[in-house]
Protein backbone atom coordinates (compact mmCIF):
# COMPACT_ATOMS: atom_id res chain seq x y z
CA UNK A 1 0.00 0.00 0.00
CA UNK A 2 1.33 3.44 -0.88
CA UNK A 3 0.13 6.94 -1.66
CA UNK A 4 0.58 7.68 -5.34
CA UNK A 5 -1.15 11.02 -5.62
CA UNK A 6 -2.11 13.67 -3.09
CA UNK A 7 -4.31 16.68 -3.76
CA UNK A 8 -4.33 19.41 -1.13
CA UNK A 9 -6.86 22.23 -1.06
CA UNK A 10 -6.62 25.05 1.50
CA UNK A 11 -4.59 22.83 3.81
CA UNK A 12 -2.26 24.96 5.96
CA UNK A 13 -0.10 26.97 3.54
CA UNK A 14 -1.18 24.93 0.48
CA UNK A 15 -3.91 26.60 -1.61
CA UNK A 16 -4.20 24.02 -4.30
CA UNK A 17 -1.52 21.46 -5.02
CA UNK A 18 -1.20 18.02 -6.56
CA UNK A 19 1.79 15.79 -5.78
CA UNK A 20 2.74 12.52 -7.47
CA UNK A 21 4.75 10.41 -5.06
CA UNK A 22 7.14 7.58 -5.75
CA UNK A 23 6.45 4.16 -4.25
CA UNK A 24 9.93 4.28 -2.72
CA UNK A 25 11.73 7.19 -1.11
CA UNK A 26 10.44 10.74 -1.55
CA UNK A 27 12.69 13.61 -0.55
CA UNK A 28 10.91 16.84 0.36
CA UNK A 29 13.29 19.80 0.45
CA UNK A 30 13.01 23.52 1.00
CA UNK A 31 14.05 26.30 3.40
CA UNK A 32 12.42 26.79 6.80
CA UNK A 33 8.73 27.60 6.91
CA UNK A 34 7.95 26.56 3.32
CA UNK A 35 5.53 23.72 4.07
CA UNK A 36 7.55 20.49 4.36
CA UNK A 37 6.09 19.47 7.70
CA UNK A 38 2.64 20.51 6.52
CA UNK A 39 2.93 18.16 3.56
CA UNK A 40 3.92 15.22 5.75
CA UNK A 41 1.11 16.07 8.13
CA UNK A 42 -1.37 15.97 5.23
CA UNK A 43 -0.28 12.39 4.52
CA UNK A 44 -0.52 11.54 8.21
CA UNK A 45 -3.99 13.05 8.31
CA UNK A 46 -5.25 10.87 5.47
CA UNK A 47 -4.01 7.77 7.29
CA UNK A 48 -5.04 8.60 10.86
CA UNK A 49 -7.93 11.02 10.22
CA UNK A 50 -6.20 13.56 12.40
CA UNK A 51 -3.12 15.74 12.45
CA UNK A 52 0.08 14.57 14.06
CA UNK A 53 0.69 18.07 15.44
CA UNK A 54 -2.57 19.94 15.92
CA UNK A 55 -5.46 18.79 18.09
CA UNK A 56 -7.80 21.20 16.37
CA UNK A 57 -8.83 20.50 12.78
CA UNK A 58 -9.83 24.12 12.33
CA UNK A 59 -6.25 25.30 12.67
CA UNK A 60 -5.36 23.22 9.63
CA UNK A 61 -7.64 25.28 7.40
CA UNK A 62 -5.67 27.81 5.38
CA UNK A 63 -5.97 31.35 6.75
CA UNK A 64 -8.89 33.18 5.10
CA UNK A 65 -10.42 29.92 3.80
CA UNK A 66 -13.53 28.15 5.13
CA UNK A 67 -12.53 24.54 4.58
CA UNK A 68 -9.73 22.20 3.68
CA UNK A 69 -9.85 19.07 1.61
CA UNK A 70 -7.29 16.31 1.20
CA UNK A 71 -7.63 13.72 -1.51
CA UNK A 72 -5.31 10.73 -1.46
CA UNK A 73 -5.03 8.13 -4.18
CA UNK A 74 -3.52 5.00 -2.71
CA UNK A 75 -2.51 1.84 -4.50
CA UNK A 76 -2.92 -1.46 -2.67
CA UNK A 77 -1.51 -4.39 -4.58
CA UNK A 78 -2.17 -2.47 -7.78
CA UNK A 79 -5.76 -1.60 -6.92
CA UNK A 80 -6.65 2.09 -6.46
CA UNK A 81 -8.26 3.37 -3.26
CA UNK A 82 -9.34 6.94 -2.80
CA UNK A 83 -9.45 8.61 0.59
CA UNK A 84 -10.93 12.08 1.05
CA UNK A 85 -10.87 14.18 4.22
CA UNK A 86 -13.04 17.28 4.38
CA UNK A 87 -13.12 19.77 7.20
CA UNK A 88 -15.31 22.87 6.92
CA UNK A 89 -15.93 25.50 9.57
CA UNK A 90 -19.11 24.76 11.48
CA UNK A 91 -19.49 21.26 10.00
CA UNK A 92 -18.65 17.78 11.18
CA UNK A 93 -15.51 16.47 9.58
CA UNK A 94 -15.96 13.85 6.92
CA UNK A 95 -13.72 11.02 5.86
CA UNK A 96 -14.62 9.04 2.77
CA UNK A 97 -13.11 5.95 1.27
CA UNK A 98 -13.94 5.31 -2.36
CA UNK A 99 -16.65 7.97 -2.14
CA UNK A 100 -18.43 6.33 0.81
CA UNK A 101 -18.31 8.37 4.01
CA UNK A 102 -17.47 6.47 7.19
CA UNK A 103 -20.24 6.37 9.76
CA UNK A 104 -17.66 6.38 12.48
CA UNK A 105 -14.34 7.94 11.61
CA UNK A 106 -12.52 5.57 13.96
CA UNK A 107 -13.25 2.78 11.46
CA UNK A 108 -10.72 4.36 9.12
CA UNK A 109 -7.77 4.01 11.47
CA UNK A 110 -5.50 1.05 10.77
CA UNK A 111 -6.27 0.60 7.12
CA UNK A 112 -3.33 2.80 6.10
CA UNK A 113 -0.72 2.25 8.79
CA UNK A 114 1.66 5.17 9.25
CA UNK A 115 4.60 6.12 11.45
CA UNK A 116 5.95 9.63 11.73
CA UNK A 117 9.39 10.34 13.12
CA UNK A 118 9.69 14.01 14.01
CA UNK A 119 12.03 16.20 16.05
CA UNK A 120 9.53 16.49 18.89
CA UNK A 121 9.58 12.72 19.47
CA UNK A 122 12.07 13.46 22.22
CA UNK A 123 9.01 14.32 24.32
CA UNK A 124 8.38 10.59 24.51
CA UNK A 125 11.34 10.39 26.83
CA UNK A 126 11.12 13.70 28.62
CA UNK A 127 7.46 14.64 28.99
CA UNK A 128 4.77 13.27 31.27
CA UNK A 129 3.01 9.95 30.94
CA UNK A 130 0.47 11.20 28.42
CA UNK A 131 2.96 11.15 25.53
CA UNK A 132 3.85 7.54 26.20
CA UNK A 133 0.22 6.47 26.61
CA UNK A 134 -0.49 8.13 23.29
CA UNK A 135 2.36 6.15 21.77
CA UNK A 136 0.84 2.86 22.95
CA UNK A 137 -2.67 3.93 21.95
CA UNK A 138 -1.54 5.10 18.53
CA UNK A 139 0.23 1.81 17.84
CA UNK A 140 -2.50 -0.46 19.13
CA UNK A 141 -5.28 1.51 17.43
CA UNK A 142 -3.64 0.86 14.10
CA UNK A 143 -3.31 -2.85 14.84
CA UNK A 144 -6.65 -3.61 16.45
CA UNK A 145 -9.87 -1.74 15.61
CA UNK A 146 -11.41 -3.11 18.79
CA UNK A 147 -8.73 -1.35 20.84
CA UNK A 148 -9.68 2.05 19.50
CA UNK A 149 -13.39 1.39 20.03
CA UNK A 150 -12.80 0.35 23.64
CA UNK A 151 -10.52 3.33 24.23
CA UNK A 152 -13.13 5.75 22.91
CA UNK A 153 -15.75 4.14 25.16
CA UNK A 154 -13.52 4.24 28.21
CA UNK A 155 -12.64 7.89 27.68
CA UNK A 156 -16.25 8.79 27.09
CA UNK A 157 -17.47 7.16 30.32
CA UNK A 158 -14.57 8.77 32.17
CA UNK A 159 -15.52 12.20 30.83
CA UNK A 160 -19.10 11.67 31.98
CA UNK A 161 -17.95 10.58 35.43
CA UNK A 162 -15.65 13.59 35.76
CA UNK A 163 -18.32 15.96 34.47
CA UNK A 164 -20.67 14.60 37.10
CA UNK A 165 -18.12 15.08 39.89
CA UNK A 166 -17.62 18.66 38.72
CA UNK A 167 -21.30 19.35 38.43
CA UNK A 168 -22.21 18.22 41.94
CA UNK A 169 -19.28 20.15 43.37
CA UNK A 170 -20.44 23.31 41.62
CA UNK A 171 -23.93 22.84 43.03
CA UNK A 172 -22.50 22.07 46.49
CA UNK A 173 -24.23 18.72 46.52
CA UNK A 174 -22.83 15.39 47.48
CA UNK A 175 -22.71 12.96 44.58
CA UNK A 176 -25.37 10.32 44.09
CA UNK A 177 -23.43 7.23 45.11
CA UNK A 178 -25.40 4.92 42.90
CA UNK A 179 -24.65 7.01 39.82
CA UNK A 180 -20.93 6.83 40.63
CA UNK A 181 -21.28 3.08 41.09
CA UNK A 182 -22.96 2.99 37.70
CA UNK A 183 -20.01 4.72 36.05
CA UNK A 184 -17.53 2.54 37.96
CA UNK A 185 -19.20 -0.54 36.64
CA UNK A 186 -19.34 0.78 33.10
CA UNK A 187 -15.62 1.46 33.16
CA UNK A 188 -14.74 -2.14 34.07
CA UNK A 189 -15.17 -3.88 30.73
CA UNK A 190 -13.23 -1.43 28.57
CA UNK A 191 -10.63 -1.05 31.31
CA UNK A 192 -10.00 -4.81 31.46
CA UNK A 193 -9.73 -4.97 27.71
CA UNK A 194 -7.29 -2.07 27.45
CA UNK A 195 -5.11 -3.28 30.30
CA UNK A 196 -4.76 -6.75 28.80
CA UNK A 197 -4.03 -5.27 25.38
CA UNK A 198 -1.36 -2.99 26.81
CA UNK A 199 0.28 -5.78 28.81
CA UNK A 200 0.53 -7.98 25.79
CA UNK A 201 1.72 -5.04 23.68
CA UNK A 202 4.66 -4.41 26.02
CA UNK A 203 5.63 -8.05 25.88
CA UNK A 204 5.73 -7.96 22.07
CA UNK A 205 7.35 -4.55 21.95
CA UNK A 206 10.29 -5.04 24.33
CA UNK A 207 12.42 -7.48 22.31
CA UNK A 208 12.07 -5.45 19.11
CA UNK A 209 12.83 -2.25 20.96
CA UNK A 210 15.90 -3.73 22.64
CA UNK A 211 17.25 -5.01 19.36
CA UNK A 212 16.93 -1.57 17.80
CA UNK A 213 18.43 0.21 20.74
CA UNK A 214 21.41 -2.10 20.69
CA UNK A 215 21.92 -1.66 16.97
CA UNK A 216 21.64 2.14 17.03
CA UNK A 217 23.71 2.84 20.12
CA UNK A 218 26.21 0.06 19.56
CA UNK A 219 26.44 -0.01 23.34
CA UNK A 220 26.22 -2.77 25.85
CA UNK A 221 23.83 -1.12 28.30
CA UNK A 222 20.58 -2.88 29.08
CA UNK A 223 17.35 -1.08 28.27
CA UNK A 224 14.14 -2.42 29.71
CA UNK A 225 10.61 -1.14 29.75
CA UNK A 226 7.66 -1.82 32.07
CA UNK A 227 4.03 -0.96 32.04
CA UNK A 228 3.23 1.01 35.15
CA UNK A 229 -0.41 0.72 36.05
CA UNK A 230 -2.31 1.00 39.31
CA UNK A 231 -4.36 -1.88 38.03
CA UNK A 232 -1.44 -4.27 38.21
CA UNK A 233 -1.62 -3.85 42.00
CA UNK A 234 -5.37 -4.04 42.61
CA UNK A 235 -8.49 -4.26 40.47
CA UNK A 236 -10.12 -1.07 39.26
CA UNK A 237 -13.32 -1.61 41.25
CA UNK A 238 -11.35 -1.48 44.51
CA UNK A 239 -9.42 1.62 43.54
CA UNK A 240 -12.57 3.46 42.57
CA UNK A 241 -14.28 2.50 45.81
CA UNK A 242 -11.34 3.56 47.96
CA UNK A 243 -10.66 6.82 46.15
CA UNK A 244 -14.23 8.05 46.01
CA UNK A 245 -13.66 10.71 48.65
CA UNK A 246 -10.54 11.94 46.85
CA UNK A 247 -12.41 11.92 43.53
CA UNK A 248 -15.13 14.04 45.08
CA UNK A 249 -12.64 16.56 46.44
CA UNK A 250 -10.52 16.81 43.30
CA UNK A 251 -13.55 16.56 41.01
CA UNK A 252 -11.96 13.94 38.80
CA UNK A 253 -11.25 10.23 38.68
CA UNK A 254 -7.96 9.39 40.33
CA UNK A 255 -7.48 5.79 39.36
CA UNK A 256 -7.66 3.89 36.10
CA UNK A 257 -5.82 3.05 32.93
CA UNK A 258 -5.82 6.73 32.01
CA UNK A 259 -2.98 6.96 34.54
CA UNK A 260 -0.87 4.21 33.00
CA UNK A 261 2.70 4.94 32.04
CA UNK A 262 5.60 3.25 30.37
CA UNK A 263 8.77 3.23 32.40
CA UNK A 264 12.10 2.91 30.66
CA UNK A 265 15.29 2.02 32.44
CA UNK A 266 18.84 2.07 31.19
CA UNK A 267 20.96 -0.17 33.37
CA UNK A 268 18.30 0.04 36.08
CA UNK A 269 18.03 3.85 36.10
CA UNK A 270 15.09 5.83 34.68
CA UNK A 271 15.84 7.19 31.23
CA UNK A 272 14.13 10.49 31.93
CA UNK A 273 16.54 11.52 34.66
CA UNK A 274 19.70 9.62 33.89
CA UNK A 275 20.14 9.08 30.18
CA UNK A 276 22.73 11.13 28.29
CA UNK A 277 21.75 13.22 25.27
CA UNK A 278 23.02 10.58 22.89
CA UNK A 279 21.32 7.78 24.77
CA UNK A 280 18.07 9.74 24.62
CA UNK A 281 18.33 10.12 20.86
CA UNK A 282 19.03 6.42 20.38
CA UNK A 283 16.26 5.58 22.76
CA UNK A 284 13.62 7.64 20.96
CA UNK A 285 14.65 6.45 17.52
CA UNK A 286 14.59 2.84 18.73
CA UNK A 287 11.05 3.34 20.00
CA UNK A 288 9.84 4.60 16.65
CA UNK A 289 11.60 1.93 14.62
CA UNK A 290 10.18 -0.72 16.94
CA UNK A 291 6.76 0.81 16.46
CA UNK A 292 7.21 0.58 12.70
CA UNK A 293 8.33 -3.00 12.83
CA UNK A 294 5.54 -4.08 15.14
CA UNK A 295 2.96 -2.42 12.90
CA UNK A 296 4.50 -4.08 9.90
CA UNK A 297 4.43 -7.55 11.46
CA UNK A 298 0.96 -7.27 12.86
CA UNK A 299 -0.87 -5.47 10.06
CA UNK A 300 0.92 -7.42 7.37
CA UNK A 301 1.72 -4.26 5.41
CA UNK A 302 4.52 -1.76 5.29
CA UNK A 303 3.43 1.41 7.08
CA UNK A 304 4.08 4.69 5.31
CA UNK A 305 7.13 6.18 7.00
CA UNK A 306 7.26 9.94 7.44
CA UNK A 307 10.63 11.34 8.49
CA UNK A 308 10.32 15.00 9.30
CA UNK A 309 13.43 17.14 9.43
CA UNK A 310 15.81 14.24 9.08
CA UNK A 311 18.95 16.01 10.24
CA UNK A 312 17.41 18.17 12.97
CA UNK A 313 17.75 15.72 15.80
CA UNK A 314 19.78 12.93 14.24
CA UNK A 315 23.51 13.02 13.64
CA UNK A 316 25.18 11.48 10.57
CA UNK A 317 25.71 8.21 12.35
CA UNK A 318 22.04 7.75 13.27
CA UNK A 319 20.88 8.96 9.86
CA UNK A 320 23.16 6.39 8.29
CA UNK A 321 21.75 3.69 10.53
CA UNK A 322 18.21 4.74 9.68
CA UNK A 323 18.80 4.75 5.93
CA UNK A 324 20.44 1.34 6.05
CA UNK A 325 17.55 0.00 8.08
CA UNK A 326 15.08 1.38 5.57
CA UNK A 327 16.64 -0.09 2.45
CA UNK A 328 17.62 -3.41 4.00
CA UNK A 329 14.02 -4.41 4.43
CA UNK A 330 12.51 -4.14 0.93
CA UNK A 331 10.82 -1.16 2.51
CA UNK A 332 7.48 0.52 1.99
CA UNK A 333 6.90 4.13 1.03
CA UNK A 334 9.03 6.77 2.76
CA UNK A 335 8.72 10.57 2.81
CA UNK A 336 11.74 12.44 4.14
CA UNK A 337 12.00 16.17 4.64
CA UNK A 338 15.15 18.23 4.92
CA UNK A 339 16.23 21.80 4.31
CA UNK A 340 18.99 20.94 1.83
CA UNK A 341 18.60 19.07 -1.41
CA UNK A 342 22.25 18.15 -1.82
CA UNK A 343 22.64 16.75 1.65
CA UNK A 344 19.45 14.71 1.47
CA UNK A 345 19.94 13.50 -2.05
CA UNK A 346 23.50 12.34 -1.23
CA UNK A 347 22.24 10.29 1.72
CA UNK A 348 19.33 8.78 -0.17
CA UNK A 349 21.06 8.09 -3.49
CA UNK A 350 23.88 6.36 -1.68
CA UNK A 351 21.33 3.73 -0.67
CA UNK A 352 18.69 3.50 -3.36
CA UNK A 353 17.84 4.67 -6.86
CA UNK A 354 14.17 4.25 -6.11
CA UNK A 355 13.62 7.88 -5.14
CA UNK A 356 12.05 11.14 -6.20
CA UNK A 357 12.71 14.67 -4.98
CA UNK A 358 10.40 17.63 -4.47
CA UNK A 359 11.13 21.25 -3.75
CA UNK A 360 8.72 23.13 -1.54
CA UNK A 361 8.45 26.87 -1.88
CA UNK A 362 5.73 28.69 0.10
CA UNK A 363 3.14 26.02 -0.40
CA UNK A 364 4.06 25.24 -4.01
CA UNK A 365 5.75 22.02 -4.97
CA UNK A 366 8.01 21.42 -7.94
CA UNK A 367 10.47 18.76 -9.01
CA UNK A 368 14.04 20.03 -9.11
CA UNK A 369 15.81 20.46 -12.42
CA UNK A 370 17.98 17.49 -11.94
CA UNK A 371 18.61 15.10 -14.83
CA UNK A 372 18.71 11.98 -12.65
CA UNK A 373 15.42 12.77 -10.96
CA UNK A 374 12.58 10.66 -12.28
CA UNK A 375 9.70 12.63 -13.68
CA UNK A 376 6.27 12.06 -12.16
CA UNK A 377 4.29 9.53 -14.12
CA UNK B 1 -33.74 40.42 1.91
CA UNK B 2 -36.06 43.36 1.33
CA UNK B 3 -39.69 42.20 1.55
CA UNK B 4 -41.16 45.70 0.95
CA UNK B 5 -43.63 44.92 3.69
CA UNK B 6 -43.21 45.00 7.43
CA UNK B 7 -46.10 42.53 7.79
CA UNK B 8 -44.53 39.97 5.51
CA UNK B 9 -41.13 40.46 7.06
CA UNK B 10 -42.45 39.79 10.57
CA UNK B 11 -44.30 36.67 9.47
CA UNK B 12 -41.19 35.38 7.69
CA UNK B 13 -39.08 35.99 10.74
CA UNK B 14 -41.59 34.18 12.95
CA UNK B 15 -41.53 31.09 10.73
CA UNK B 16 -37.76 31.20 10.52
CA UNK B 17 -37.44 30.73 14.30
CA UNK B 18 -38.68 27.15 13.79
CA UNK B 19 -36.17 24.32 13.44
CA UNK B 20 -35.06 23.40 9.92
CA UNK B 21 -36.88 26.37 8.42
CA UNK B 22 -34.61 28.95 6.83
CA UNK B 23 -35.50 32.37 5.44
CA UNK B 24 -36.28 30.98 1.99
CA UNK B 25 -38.66 28.29 3.18
CA UNK B 26 -40.26 30.78 5.56
CA UNK B 27 -40.96 33.17 2.69
CA UNK B 28 -42.46 30.37 0.62
CA UNK B 29 -44.82 29.47 3.46
CA UNK B 30 -45.83 33.07 4.02
CA UNK B 31 -46.52 33.68 0.33
CA UNK B 32 -48.55 30.51 0.29
CA UNK B 33 -50.67 31.76 3.18
CA UNK B 34 -51.25 35.03 1.35
CA UNK B 35 -52.63 33.12 -1.64
CA UNK B 36 -54.88 30.90 0.48
CA UNK B 37 -58.39 31.77 1.72
CA UNK B 38 -58.08 33.91 4.87
CA UNK B 39 -60.15 31.36 6.87
CA UNK B 40 -57.48 28.71 6.36
CA UNK B 41 -54.86 30.93 7.97
CA UNK B 42 -57.28 31.63 10.76
CA UNK B 43 -57.85 27.95 11.38
CA UNK B 44 -54.11 27.32 11.31
CA UNK B 45 -53.45 30.07 13.83
CA UNK B 46 -56.26 28.89 16.08
CA UNK B 47 -55.08 25.31 16.03
CA UNK B 48 -51.61 26.40 17.06
CA UNK B 49 -52.78 28.73 19.80
CA UNK B 50 -55.25 26.22 21.11
CA UNK B 51 -52.71 23.45 21.16
CA UNK B 52 -50.13 25.55 22.93
CA UNK B 53 -52.58 26.85 25.50
CA UNK B 54 -54.09 23.52 26.47
CA UNK B 55 -51.46 20.88 25.94
CA UNK B 56 -50.27 19.22 29.15
CA UNK B 57 -48.04 16.41 30.26
CA UNK B 58 -49.65 13.28 31.63
CA UNK B 59 -49.25 13.12 35.40
CA UNK B 60 -48.70 9.40 35.23
CA UNK B 61 -46.33 8.85 32.29
CA UNK B 62 -45.32 12.42 31.24
CA UNK B 63 -46.42 11.89 27.67
CA UNK B 64 -48.28 14.68 25.87
CA UNK B 65 -51.84 14.90 27.05
CA UNK B 66 -55.03 16.91 26.63
CA UNK B 67 -55.89 16.49 30.30
CA UNK B 68 -54.25 15.33 33.53
CA UNK B 69 -54.09 11.81 32.08
CA UNK B 70 -53.08 10.93 28.54
CA UNK B 71 -55.15 8.83 26.15
CA UNK B 72 -52.84 5.88 26.58
CA UNK B 73 -52.94 5.84 30.37
CA UNK B 74 -56.72 6.35 30.31
CA UNK B 75 -57.33 3.45 27.91
CA UNK B 76 -58.85 0.54 29.92
CA UNK B 77 -57.69 -2.04 27.32
CA UNK B 78 -54.03 -1.29 28.05
CA UNK B 79 -51.97 -3.68 30.16
CA UNK B 80 -51.13 -1.61 33.23
CA UNK B 81 -48.59 -4.10 34.56
CA UNK B 82 -46.23 -3.45 31.65
CA UNK B 83 -44.39 -0.13 31.33
CA UNK B 84 -42.05 0.86 28.55
CA UNK B 85 -39.43 3.39 29.68
CA UNK B 86 -38.41 5.81 26.90
CA UNK B 87 -36.35 8.97 26.54
CA UNK B 88 -38.85 11.22 24.84
CA UNK B 89 -42.27 11.82 23.40
CA UNK B 90 -41.19 10.90 19.89
CA UNK B 91 -40.19 7.45 21.11
CA UNK B 92 -43.73 6.91 22.41
CA UNK B 93 -45.05 7.91 19.02
CA UNK B 94 -42.64 5.62 17.18
CA UNK B 95 -43.62 2.63 19.31
CA UNK B 96 -47.33 3.45 19.08
CA UNK B 97 -46.91 3.56 15.32
CA UNK B 98 -46.03 -0.16 15.34
CA UNK B 99 -49.49 -0.91 16.79
CA UNK B 100 -47.99 -3.94 18.54
CA UNK B 101 -47.40 -2.69 22.05
CA UNK B 102 -50.27 -2.85 24.55
CA UNK B 103 -48.66 -1.65 27.78
CA UNK B 104 -48.12 1.84 29.21
CA UNK B 105 -45.13 4.19 28.97
CA UNK B 106 -42.87 6.27 31.13
CA UNK B 107 -41.20 9.27 29.51
CA UNK B 108 -37.91 10.04 31.26
CA UNK B 109 -37.21 13.28 29.43
CA UNK B 110 -33.72 12.26 28.31
CA UNK B 111 -30.82 10.10 29.45
CA UNK B 112 -28.24 10.78 32.14
CA UNK B 113 -25.43 12.84 30.63
CA UNK B 114 -23.55 15.21 32.96
CA UNK B 115 -21.52 16.41 29.95
CA UNK B 116 -24.74 17.96 28.70
CA UNK B 117 -25.80 19.05 32.17
CA UNK B 118 -28.34 16.25 32.57
CA UNK B 119 -28.10 14.52 35.94
CA UNK B 120 -30.59 12.00 37.35
CA UNK B 121 -32.48 14.77 39.16
CA UNK B 122 -33.48 16.42 35.90
CA UNK B 123 -35.19 13.24 34.69
CA UNK B 124 -38.48 11.63 35.73
CA UNK B 125 -36.80 9.05 37.94
CA UNK B 126 -38.63 9.57 41.24
CA UNK B 127 -42.02 9.34 39.59
CA UNK B 128 -40.98 6.04 38.00
CA UNK B 129 -39.97 4.68 41.39
CA UNK B 130 -43.34 5.84 42.75
CA UNK B 131 -45.20 4.06 39.97
CA UNK B 132 -43.33 0.86 40.75
CA UNK B 133 -43.86 1.42 44.46
CA UNK B 134 -47.63 1.54 43.93
CA UNK B 135 -47.42 -2.16 43.07
CA UNK B 136 -49.24 -2.06 39.75
CA UNK B 137 -46.16 -2.50 37.57
CA UNK B 138 -44.76 -6.01 37.03
CA UNK B 139 -42.33 -5.39 34.21
CA UNK B 140 -40.33 -2.44 32.93
CA UNK B 141 -39.03 -2.47 29.36
CA UNK B 142 -36.06 -0.16 29.03
CA UNK B 143 -36.29 1.22 25.51
CA UNK B 144 -33.62 3.90 25.64
CA UNK B 145 -31.02 4.29 22.92
CA UNK B 146 -28.16 1.80 23.07
CA UNK B 147 -25.49 4.39 23.77
CA UNK B 148 -23.17 4.75 26.73
CA UNK B 149 -25.60 7.26 28.24
CA UNK B 150 -28.49 4.87 27.64
CA UNK B 151 -26.60 2.13 29.46
CA UNK B 152 -25.79 4.47 32.32
CA UNK B 153 -29.47 5.33 32.63
CA UNK B 154 -30.65 1.71 32.57
CA UNK B 155 -28.12 0.61 35.16
CA UNK B 156 -28.87 3.58 37.37
CA UNK B 157 -32.62 2.95 37.21
CA UNK B 158 -32.15 -0.72 37.97
CA UNK B 159 -30.21 0.27 41.09
CA UNK B 160 -32.98 2.63 42.19
CA UNK B 161 -35.47 -0.18 41.75
CA UNK B 162 -33.45 -3.01 43.20
CA UNK B 163 -35.65 -3.19 46.30
CA UNK B 164 -38.77 -3.94 44.25
CA UNK B 165 -39.79 -7.26 42.74
CA UNK B 166 -40.25 -5.67 39.31
CA UNK B 167 -38.87 -7.45 36.22
CA UNK B 168 -36.57 -5.33 34.07
CA UNK B 169 -35.87 -6.05 30.43
CA UNK B 170 -34.15 -4.22 27.60
CA UNK B 171 -35.17 -4.14 23.99
CA UNK B 172 -33.17 -6.39 21.70
CA UNK B 173 -30.53 -4.44 19.85
CA UNK B 174 -31.90 -4.52 16.35
CA UNK B 175 -31.26 -0.83 16.44
CA UNK B 176 -27.69 0.00 15.55
CA UNK B 177 -25.33 1.33 18.21
CA UNK B 178 -25.73 5.07 18.54
CA UNK B 179 -28.90 5.03 16.44
CA UNK B 180 -32.04 6.39 17.98
CA UNK B 181 -35.34 4.70 18.53
CA UNK B 182 -37.32 7.13 16.47
CA UNK B 183 -35.28 6.34 13.37
CA UNK B 184 -35.75 2.57 13.62
CA UNK B 185 -38.21 1.13 11.14
CA UNK B 186 -41.54 -0.13 12.51
CA UNK B 187 -40.90 -3.80 11.96
CA UNK B 188 -37.51 -3.80 13.65
CA UNK B 189 -38.90 -1.79 16.53
CA UNK B 190 -41.90 -4.05 17.05
CA UNK B 191 -39.71 -7.13 16.90
CA UNK B 192 -37.17 -5.70 19.32
CA UNK B 193 -39.91 -5.12 21.90
CA UNK B 194 -41.35 -8.61 21.54
CA UNK B 195 -37.90 -10.17 21.68
CA UNK B 196 -36.83 -8.15 24.72
CA UNK B 197 -34.24 -9.68 26.97
CA UNK B 198 -34.09 -9.82 30.77
CA UNK B 199 -31.68 -7.24 32.16
CA UNK B 200 -29.01 -8.49 34.52
CA UNK B 201 -27.38 -5.75 36.51
CA UNK B 202 -24.49 -7.73 37.99
N1 LIG C 1 -3.58 27.51 8.72
C1 LIG C 1 -2.57 28.01 8.00
N2 LIG C 1 -2.82 28.81 6.92
C2 LIG C 1 -1.82 29.31 6.19
N3 LIG C 1 -0.51 29.10 6.45
C3 LIG C 1 -0.20 28.33 7.50
C4 LIG C 1 -1.20 27.75 8.33
N4 LIG C 1 -0.60 27.03 9.30
C5 LIG C 1 0.72 27.17 9.09
N5 LIG C 1 0.97 27.94 8.03
C6 LIG C 1 2.27 28.32 7.48
O1 LIG C 1 2.99 27.19 7.14
C7 LIG C 1 4.37 27.48 7.29
C8 LIG C 1 5.06 26.40 8.06
O2 LIG C 1 5.10 25.27 7.29
P1 LIG C 1 5.91 24.00 7.79
O3 LIG C 1 5.84 23.85 9.25
O4 LIG C 1 5.46 22.89 6.95
O5 LIG C 1 7.38 24.47 7.38
P2 LIG C 1 8.64 23.57 7.13
O6 LIG C 1 8.91 23.61 5.68
O7 LIG C 1 8.46 22.26 7.75
O8 LIG C 1 9.74 24.43 7.89
P3 LIG C 1 10.95 23.96 8.84
O9 LIG C 1 12.06 23.62 7.95
O10 LIG C 1 11.23 25.19 9.63
O11 LIG C 1 10.46 22.83 9.68
C9 LIG C 1 4.49 28.78 8.04
O12 LIG C 1 4.94 29.75 7.16
C10 LIG C 1 3.10 29.05 8.50
O13 LIG C 1 2.82 30.41 8.50
MG1 LIG D 1 9.20 21.42 9.55
ZN1 LIG E 1 -49.94 8.81 30.43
Amino acid sequence: MYLSRLILTHFKNYSSQTVHFSEGVNGIVGPNGMGKTNLLDAVYYLCMSKSRFSVSDRLLIQHEADFFRLEGHFLREGKPEKVVAKVAKGRKKEIERDDAPYERISEHVGRYPVVMIAPDDIQLALEGSEERRRFIDNTLSQIDAQYLTQLIQYNHILRQRNAYLKQVAEWHQSPDESLLTTYDRQLLAPSDFLLEARKSFIARFIPIFQAHYGAISGNQEQVVCHLRSQLLERPLSEWLMDLREKDRLLQRTNAGIHKDDLEFLIDDYPVKQFASQGQLKSFVLAMKLAQYELLQHETGQYPILLLDDLFAKLDRHRVEHLMTWIVERSFGQVLISDTELDRLSAVVRAKTADCRFFEVNKGTISTPNNPITQQPN
Amino acid sequence: MNYSSKLIEEAVQAFATLPSIGKKTALRLVLHLVKMEPELTERLGEALLNMRKHIQFCQNCHHLSDGPQCQICADPRRDRSLVCVVEGIRDVMAIEETGQYKGLYHVLGGVISPLEGVGPESLQVDSLVNRVDSGEVKELIMAVSPTIEGETTIFYLSKQLSAYPVRISTIARGVSFGGELEYADELTLARSITARIPYKSE
